[in-house]
């Protein structure tokens, strides 16, 4: 898995490499935004590019319109300062996948671009799908688990099938918010937790197997304890 | 009404007492006079009076009682009538001689003096009445003679005198009373134009001015300093908010840092020292999250978001909040009531607007105790839409419902009871002000109600 770094700030380029490579991904880096671009084109084997929107020479919103006008489809993650112009939607308009803004936990940068990675392999065309016994399908609206139905309200729904789709992998609580809820804000408690513990008490309760957990310090993930 | 303003008016007031205060000094100043001028005028009289009785004395010695009678006679006769009115009469009181026919019903002063009044024919057979002063003396043999003056005229002319001073000071106050309120209304109209503006630049936007241009005088110069002031005020006040923002920005990267390695060293500790670096990492969180909600906020009150404003249904973004916040009411037992209206639309940011209910409901759930009640409501009147969030915690006490806008401020009970930064409702009023709204906390007896107002559009 290649990705394509392209920011001018040496102390975030460092940390951000230094552990996406521990996370097991090859990391090249650019400080300059038109070297960056030259980058991106002349090689499309990235399997992701993390862009920050301020950089010296051209502006990431432009790399990625360029990239994207020569029909580029590799999926950009953009980072954005806070306290700059923060324009989430022009971000997303100008063919970003995901915006990120600075200053982040890490955690929630790998969730991301591993979030991004799964999108490209995953295609839309899915009708089923399944983790371990517990099986949703998309077309009847119906999840079962080992058998049995269960009986979701439409956002649990909603929350079950980004958590299914993104399966093995950390979500975070603002990932959630962000693609379940379709809201981009800063909940002061814990109340995602509170419907993931309801989600929880409908589909593992009365299992053995526990597939929804909690990642201390980043978010959850459902999984298939049995795949490694 | 402004005529109730301009009458109630400290202008006015002082304008009318000042025109009765005038008048009083004027009043007093004119009474003098007349009492001076009156009395030299009487004095004079005696005196003139006191003269005729010497001569007619010295007559009356040197050549006797005919003398006196020829005497009093060619004094009628050279028409002196006018002046003094003559009468001698003897022990019975029988005129001997003069020009009064009887002896008179008058007054006598303590210092001789009599006053007495007399119809008398004037030239065109009117009757007229006189009034007289004058003397009486004994002369001798029994004899007694009066010499009397009239001073009618006299008062004629000092009634007419005090009339037009009556009417006048009339006229005065009535019309220092229309200039007082004229002047007080054009005072009050300007002063009132500065305090609406004060007001609305007290409730929030500092950006304001007084409108100078058309005012004149103390006032212009009292409203161009106010404006001065203001321009201080608010250059202050960036400073200070651009200062607390550089802070807060200058240190969120050291903090991500530090954060960072403490992650790294979790993952790398052995089992019994990771739950000890657990902490950090939360502690290091909390900061993260206070210094992006002061940057939020900061970004909020720019003004910048406005841009992106689009029509948007405040009820559905409330079902939203509703639904992401039900649960957590469920939990604690909360009765958790909506009734919204069908639809209320206005212009706005929707992920600001959705941040803003979720901090009054996340609040009103947080401060509610075991089964109590969270009530939300949207509706609509006249040209506002208005959301309100009722709770039955244990509110928050007049005096603190002014400050818990400002940054960084708790009521000091939820301080210790409650976890939290003090800027969720910092940022709730950043974003109903972006949105030209109002927000307004009354008591809910008990509990607390947080009431919000905007502008609707079509």
């Amino acid at each position: 898995m290649r990705i394509l770094l392209i920011e001018d700030d040496i102390s975030v380029a460092d940390y951000i490499g230094k552990g996406l490579r521990q996370s097991g991904y090859s990391v090249e880096h650019c400080a300059d935004g038109e070297q960056g671009l030259a980058l991106a084109q002349k090689s499309e084997e990235y399997d992701v590019l993390v862009v920050d929107r301020m950089l010296p020479n051209m502006d990431g919103l432009t790399i990625i319109q360029t990239l994207r006008a020569a029909d580029n489809k590799s999926p950009v993650l953009i980072l954005s300062a806070l306290g700059e112009v923060d324009d989430r939607v022009k971000g997303l308009k100008a063919g970003g996948d995901d915006y990120l803004v600075k200053p982040f936990a890490f955690v929630e940068l790998l969730a991301r671009i591993e979030a991004l990675l799964r999108r490209q392999k995953s295609s839309t065309s899915e009708t089923k799908l399944k983790v371990a016994d517990l099986e949703m399908d998309l077309l009847a609206h119906k999840v079962t688990r080992g058998g049995g139905g269960f009986n979701l309200q439409p956002r649990e729904y909603k929350l079950l099938e980004y958590l299914m789709k993104h399966a093995g992998q950390v979500v975070t609580r603002t990932m959630l918010l962000e693609n379940v809820w379709e809201y981009h804000f800063d909940p002061q408690t814990n109340v995602i937790d509170v419907h993931i513990s309801r989600l929880r008490q409908k589909i593992d309760k009365d299992f053995d197997q526990q597939l929804l957990s909690t990642v201390r310090g980043a978010g959850y993930m459902l999984r298939d304890p049995e795949i490694q | 009404m402004i005529i109730n303003k301009i009458l109630a008016s400290y202008t006015f007031r002082f304008l009318w007492a000042y025109v009765i205060g005038l008048s009083v000094s004027v009043l007093i100043v004119l009474m003098l006079v007349y009492a001076t001028y009156s009395y030299d005028y009487f004095k004079q009289l005696q005196g003139a009076v006191a003269d005729e009785i010497v001569a007619l004395e010295e007559v009356y010695e040197n050549t006797g009682f005919g003398g006196l009678e020829r005497f009093i006679g060619e004094k009628i006769e050279k028409g002196e009538l006018n002046r003094f009115y003559y009468l001698v009469v003897d022990q019975e009181k029988r005129k001997l001689a003069g020009n009064l026919d009887d002896w008179p019903i008058y007054r006598r002063y303590d210092d001789g003096w009599l006053e007495f009044h007399l119809e008398i024919l004037s030239w065109n057979d009117q009757k007229r009445e006189l009034r007289f002063i004058g003397r009486s003396e004994e002369i001798g043999d029994g004899y007694r003679m009066l010499v009397v003056h009239h001073h009618g005229e006299f008062r004629g002319y000092a009634e007419a005198i005090r009339g037009a001073l009556v009417r006048s000071m009339m006229v005065t106050i009535v019309l220092g009373t229309i200039g007082g309120a004229i002047v007080a209304g054009l005072s009050v109209r300007q002063i009132d134009r500065t305090n609406k503006t004060l007001q609305s630049i007290m409730s929030g936007d500092l950006s304001d001015r007084i409108e100078s241009a058309s005012m004149r005088g103390e006032h212009k110069e009292l409203a161009l300093n106010i404006n001065l002031m203001l321009d201080r005020i608010q250059q202050l006040m960036e400073g200070l908010r651009q200062v607390s923002d550089n802070i807060a920005h200058d240190l969120r990267t050291p903090l991500t840092r530090l954060r960072n390695q403490l992650s790294d060293m979790q993952d790398q500790a052995v089992s019994d020292r990771e739950d000890r670096v657990q902490p950090l990492i939360d502690e290091a969180d909390g900061l993260l999250s206070t210094f992006s909600s002061l940057l939020r906020i900061a970004q909020v009150e720019s003004g910048s978001r406005r841009a992106g404003f689009t029509r948007l249904d405040l009820r559905i973004i409330l079902l939203d909040v509703i639904e992401l916040y039900e649960p957590l009411a469920t939990d604690k037992a909360i009765r958790f009531v909506s009734s919204l209206q069908a639809e209320a639309f206005i212009n706005g940011d929707r992920d600001l607007l959705f941040q803003a209910f979720a901090n009054l409901i996340d609040n009103a759930v947080k401060y509610t105790p075991e089964n109590g009640c969270v009530n939300v409501e949207l509706g609509s009147a006249g040209e506002e839409a208005f959301v309100t969030v009722t709770d039955s915690g244990r509110g928050i006490s007049a005096v603190d419902q002014g400050k818990v806008f400002e940054r960084f401020y708790r009521v000091e009970v939820s301080r210790s009871l409650h976890p939290g930064n003090g800027l969720g409702l910092s940022l709730v009023s950043a974003v109903v002000k972006l949105h030209y709204g109002h927000i307004t906390l009354s008591n809910n007896q008990p509990g607390l109600r947080v009431e919000v107002r905007w502008p609707l559009v079509d």
